[in-house]
Parts: structure tokens; C-alpha cells; sequence
């Protein structure tokens, strides 16, 4: 009955025609639209200011913590901002707070956790994100006293922007339709009052940028858009077939004695797979759904959130990175923290959720 | 003779940086020595922390943002 090679692809395939049918159209179209438009739009300035050498402390943590929500899309953003907070700004403790919460509360990051694997799930990844990511920094600080002392004064090169501003109000309506035009497209509303809201807010975004943006900005918005799309869904799209094709080889039960349940045991496992593995941006997610079974009610919730947590603020080619900017005994202190407080993150959320 | 370096660690955006710097140059008939930084410690230590940049003659111009050939020209006639 079963065919060595035929059966394995179909269920690559069925995984694949399954996430794409549930959740692309509705939410990751608009979400990879408004991705784009803070990469063009939000002025990096701004929350830049917060993390020089003479801010204060507490400020700069709590920027740190949430600022990844605008800032971190991509990982090249990621990385150059936390060297430079690290080396020039206001040190390890908010560097490293940035680095953690960053991939994990940016808005592609928890549109697709909250839409595929619930929206428990995805509010507990970012708001664990956002608090752990000070434990993080803290720790980090205290742990590495010195460090902060020898952090240059040099503060960072800034010029003014030429560019007239828009006004504030413009720019809110802008990113509230783009926020409502997701939301909108992921509830489950009739299918006509869906695409008459849809339609018609789609015209006003339309309008806005026909009477307050330039040529310019609209064509900025194109191509971080498109840049996005073309970074993230192809290996997206391989990634969930290939999840598929394990899923035939190794189903979810495979790793129910390690992964299901919430014991401090299956928590901790989960987070240093986590850190381990890499995972492409958003792969996380059907890893997680399928591979290890948190759809099919194999992986328990707690393990899920370790390895969310973990996953994306360690792998392997961003320790090469981190290893090259604080060098081995830090890197390895950030890993060891990060493994730790998602463990724990995830063994509290998973026995409230008993 | 006029020295442009572009910061940016490689992604898309800084690629195309590129090529509108090189397209700008061209246009304007000028010559330009174009280095790209990729090191992210050469980039930090340039004060600079979003890519892609732009440096002419060792000031910074413009960061974080992508540059239209046009914009660009106009930062570089102010060099000539």
C-alpha cells in the first residue's frame, strides 16, 4: 500500500496546501504589507536616541524590550543595532535585552504564532518576550560589570533628516487601516462583510497614499515589501514541505516522551532545541504545529513556548555573528541565560494553562 | 576624486544601495572610488548602527534608509 516515494511527498504537500490555504491569504499577505511599511516608513531615529551612553538605564531597558515590535523585521537590522548599542550605546545589559525580544514580538513573528498555533500561545510569545528580554539584559549586566565601564563615550554619528515630516495623524490612520485590514481578514466574519470592509479600506489606504505620500515613498514601500516576501516566503514555503515530509518519517509521537507535558524535564529539552536548531523566520511556527505536534495535542503548551522563545534568539549563525561582536565566555553566558529563563518561561506557562 | 563607502552587512536593501550609488556616479560622469563595508565592527565603529549608509568623503550622509539615484546625486554635486 504505502510507496517509499510517493507517500512521503504527499504528505509534504498536504502539510504545505494546508498551512497555505488556513493562514497565508488572511494574514500573512497583510502582515508581510505592513512590514514593509514600518522598514519604509517608521523613522529609526526616533527610538534610536533612547539607547545612547547617557540615557537612563531604565529607559533604555523598557525601549529595548518593545522596540523590537518596529525595529527588528530582519535580521540585518537586528544585528548592527545590537552592536552598536553594545559597543558605543548604552551596553550589554539593553544590547542583549534588544537581541532577545526582538524576533520574537516583531509583527510577522506574532501575527502568524497567534494565528496558526492560537492566540494564547502567540500573546504569552510576546509578552514573555518583552519581560524576559530585562531579566536577560539584567542579568547580563550584572554578570559582566566591567564591560559597561569601558563602553566608549563616542555616542553615535546622527544627522538630521532633511525629509519634511508627515503629519503624525496621517501616519496613524495609515498604519490603523493596514492593522484593521489584517485583523479584519483573520476573524471569522461572512465572507461578503469581510470583503466589503476589506474593499473599502484597501480605498482609503489607497487615497492616503495618493494624497500624502510621494511617488518615492509608495515605490520604498514596494520594495520592502517585496524584499520581505522574497527573503522569508520561499524558505517558508520549502521549509513547511519539507516539516511535511519528516511528519511521514517521524510523527509527532516520536517525541512525545520528550516534548509532551510540562515537566521542568520536556521545558528544558525544548529550549535547547530551540537554540540549537535553526530555524528560518516564521519556520518556528509549523516546526512547532507539526514536527513536534502542538496541533495534534502531543507537545505541551509550556514546551512550545520554550522553544518559541529560545528558537529565535539563538542559532547557530547568529552565535557566529555574537561571538564575533562580545566574544566567546559573553556569548556563551547569553546562551546559557537564554536556554535557562525560556525553560522557566515556559514550565510557568504551562501550568497555568492546566 | 570622490571616496563613497556603503555600510550594510549584505542584505537586499544594501545590494541595491549599491547599484543606485554606481548608477548616480555614472550619470553624473564623475569618479568615485565605491567601497562597500560589510564588517560589522568596521560598521559600528563608523558610528553607525542601521543599514544600508552612506558615507561620502568620510561624512555620513544618510542611514538607515535606502537612496533613490536621485537623492543620491544630489548628496554627491555637493562633493564637486
Amino acid at each position: 500500500m504505502g510507496n517509499i516515494v510517493y507517500d512521503p511527498l504527499i504528505s509534504g504537500l498536504n502539510n504545505l496546501l494546508e498551512y497555505l490555504s488556513q493562514h497565508t491569504l488572511t494574514c500573512l499577505i497583510p502582515a508581510f504589507f505592513i512590514a514593509g511599511a514600518i522598514a519604509a516608513f517608521v523613522k529609526k531615529d526616533a527610538i534610536l536616541r533612547y539607547f545612547g551612553p547617557d540615557v537612563k538605564k531604565r529607559v533604555s531597558y523598557t525601549v529595548a524590550a518593545v522596540s523590537g515590535t518596529v525595529l527588528a523585521v530582519c535580521s540585518c537590522t537586528i544585528l548592527p543595532l545590537f552592536a552598536g548599542i553594545y559597543k558605543k550605546g548604552s551596553g550589554i545589559g539593553p544590547a542583549t535585552a534588544f537581541l532577545y525580544s526582538g524576533p520574537a514580538i516583531n509583527i510577522l513573528a506574532i501575527v502568524y504564532t497567534a494565528q496558526v498555533l492560537g492566540y494564547d500561545l502567540g500573546i504569552a510569545r510576546a509578552i514573555s518576550a518583552i519581560s524576559l528580554s530585562m531579566v536577560v539584559g539584567i542579568l547580563m549586566a550584572l554578570i559582566f560589570k566591567e564591560h559597561d565601564k569601558k563602553v566608549v563615550n563616542a555616542s553615535m554619528n546622527h544627522i538630521n533628516n532633511e525629509e519634511p515630516e508627515k503629519p503624525r495623524f496621517i501616519m496613524l490612520v495609515f498604519f490603523s487601516l493596514l492593522v484593521a485590514i489584517l485583523l479584519v481578514g483573520a476573524s471569522k466574519i461572512g465572507w461578503a462583510a469581510k470583503f466589503s470592509a476589506i474593499y473599502l479600506m484597501t480605498v482609503a489606504v489607497s487615497l492616503i497614499l495618493i494624497y500624502h505620500f510621494s511617488r518615492d515613498e509608495v515605490t520604498e514601500w514596494g520594495y520592502e515589501t517585496w524584499d520581505l516576501t522574497k527573503k522569508i516566503f520561499p524558505l517558508l514555503i520549502a521549509g513547511t514541505f519539507i516539516v511535511g515530509v519528516i511528519a511521514y518519517y517521524m510523527p509527532p509521537e516520536t517525541f512525545r516522551p520528550y516534548l509532551g507535558g510540562n515537566s521542568l524535564v520536556s521545558n528544558f529539552i525544548a529550549a535547547i532545541i530551540g537554540a540549537i536548531l535553526y530555524m528560518p523566520t516564521l519556520l518556528e511556527v509549523p516546526i512547532i504545529g507539526t514536527t513536534f505536534g502542538y496541533t495534534s495535542g502531543v507537545m505541551g503548551s509550556g514546551p512550545a513556548l520554550s522553544l518559541l522563545l529560545a528558537g529565535p534568539a539563538v542559532s547557530l549563525p547568529n552565535m557566529a555573528v555574537l561571538y564575533r561582536i562580545m566574544g566567546g565566555k559573553k556569548t556563551f553566558a547569553y546562551i546559557t541565560i537564554v536556554v535557562a529563563v525560556s525553560t522557566m518561561a515556559g514550565f510557568i506557562y504551562g501550568n497555568l494553562m492546566l | 576624486m570622490i571616496e563613497i563607502e556603503i555600510l550594510g552587512t549584505g542584505c537586499v536593501k544594501c545590494r541595491r544601495m549599491k547599484k543606485h550609488v554606481e548608477e548616480a556616479v555614472k550619470d553624473l560622469g564623475i569618479k568615485a572610488k565605491i567601497t562597500e563595508v560589510n564588517d560589522i565592527n568596521e560598521i559600528i565603529r563608523r558610528g553607525v548602527m542601521s543599514t544600508p549608509s552612506l558615507i561620502i568623503n568620510g561624512e555620513l550622509k544618510s542611514h538607515g534608509r535606502m537612496k533613490s539615484p536621485e537623492q543620491i546625486k544630489k548628496m554627491l554635486k555637493e562633493y564637486l
